[in-house]
């Protein structure tokens, strides 16, 4: 069984919400959108589904060969589903904490990041490098416990899926119980701003509870106007450049560093330097916490 | 007979590459993204301050049409904000190599891939600003990589 993956199905869903919440930012924010970037975000999508579809073989395969050494056989029930949603919800939350830590991992992640804009075309907006920067390695081990690849495809699509509507400015706070267990547009936009007391939290795919466990939850401030993207804003709309710059980076960085340092820049947090001459998060975090002169 | 999953591998990439030509179709025709530009002094400094938390500008100086700005602080550095789309973007600047003076404008050209090259109608002002960044030298914009 190879799995049902839902995302092809939910495509005219995704392109109908898109057009509808176009027709609110004309009314209330016309600057919620802006077409090149709009244009980049789903070309980045539409690459994304792309290079899934070149890759997911290897991948399955890879999933179908590890489930030979599993160490129970956990079968099709009800619970088993529930539990594979968790789980995978549960390694979404460390891949995702690990893209924001480790540069390799952030090189194709930060693609999801770099538009400046907030908006429903913000979440199609997916790396063509996932496969390259292994991220499909934080789900394997689900499989060696004995869930099915093909439960695990499924659940796995239905957590992006879960994803696509926390990406909007048109929505509030939903009611407080569901702000306490499930992710939503409030918490998700503390995770795309550039703001330092928000760099680097709320990771969480479909369950906020993750990242209120393990101290990464950070709630929306109302006293912080945030603006969305990468500290260090990409300033274009090519879309090669939107695919690659960071590994075009990792590749300049590795090239000038001396021997002891060139691991650094491919495994080191974003923004970190072997001479103190950038900032990581961390380190912008601290200069925040500093009182001014 | 066409395999299913071929049809969906044929299907799904073609079915969304129109749906993204209509949608960026729609965006433009709605009118979204329109003319942005910087209203005063107090938005660029908190654009500025976006991009780095612990610069404090001293000096601001907005391009006359509001697409951009210049703002500087008392150590001396100094930040590019340039209109991008609907947006602004940031830039430390740390060389002079790439600006231009031509009376009241300011041509900044800056050797970083994509990053289009942006006029400032500075007024007055261009000719001191011109002098400050000169004295930021030649060196090819090594803290322009410094912010993550």
């Amino acid at each position: 069984m190879t799995g049902f993956d839902p995302i092809p199905f939910a495509i005219p869903g995704f392109v109908l919400l898109i057009a509808l919440e176009m027709a609110w930012a004309r009314r209330r924010d016309p600057l919620a959108y802006e077409p090149r970037d709009t244009f980049v975000s789903l070309m980045l999508g539409l690459g994304s589904v792309i290079a899934g579809l070149l890759t997911a073989g290897i991948v399955l395969d890879l999933g179908t060969w590890l489930y030979g050494f599993r160490f129970a056989t956990l079968g099709w029930a009800w619970w088993t589903w529930l539990a594979c949603f968790l789980l995978d919800d549960l390694a979404y939350y460390l891949w995702h904490r690990a893209a924001h830590r480790v540069r390799w991992f952030w090189a194709a992640h930060v693609n999801h990041h770099s538009s400046q804009h907030y908006n429903l075309s913000t979440a199609l907006r997916q790396p063509w490098t996932g496969f390259l920067s292994a991220s499909f390695a934080f789900r394997l081990p689900i499989v060696l416990l004995g869930f099915p690849p093909a439960m695990l495809i499924t659940c796995g699509a239905l957590n992006l899926i879960y994803q696509f509507w926390i990406h909007t400015t048109a929505i509030g706070r939903m009611p407080r119980w569901f702000e306490a267990v499930f992710n939503t547009p409030s918490h998700h936009r503390v995770h795309h701003a550039v703001e330092a007391p928000y760099l680097d939290r709320n990771y969480a795919g479909v369950l906020i509870v993750w990242d209120r466990l393990f101290g990464t939850f950070q709630r929306e401030r109302d006293d912080l106007t945030i603006h969305f993207g990468i500290v260090r804003q990409l300033g274009t709309f090519n879309l090669l450049l939107a695919a690659f710059h960071e590994w075009l980076a990792i590749a300049a960085d590795v090239w000038r560093a001396p021997w002891r340092a060139k691991l650094g820049y491919v495994f080191g947090p974003p923004g970190w330097s072997h001479d103190g001459s950038r900032r990581s998060s961390a380190d912008i975090k601290r200069l925040w916490r500093e009182p001014g002169p | 007979m066409v395999p299913d999953s071929l049809v969906l591998a044929v299907l799904v990439p073609l079915g969304s590459l129109v749906a993204i030509v209509a949608l960026s179709l729609l965006a433009r025709s709605l009118g979204l993204g329109s003319d942005v530009r910087l209203r005063d002094p107090d938005e660029a400094r908190a654009l500025a301050q976006a991009a780095d938390c612990a610069f404090r500008p001293t000096a601001i100086s907005l391009d006359r049409a509001g697409l951009g700005a210049l703002l500087a602080d008392d150590g001396g550095q100094v930040i590019l904000l340039r209109r991008h789309g609907a947006r602004f973007v940031a830039r430390l600047l740390t060389s002079h190599q790439g600006i231009q003076l031509e009376r009241q404008f300011l041509r900044f050209a800056l050797p970083e891939p994509g990053f289009e090259p942006i006029t400032l109608d500075l007024g007055a002002e261009a000719q001191h600003w011109a002098a400050s960044l000169r004295r930021l030298g030649d060196h090819a914009g090594a803290r322009n990589e410094g912010l993550a």
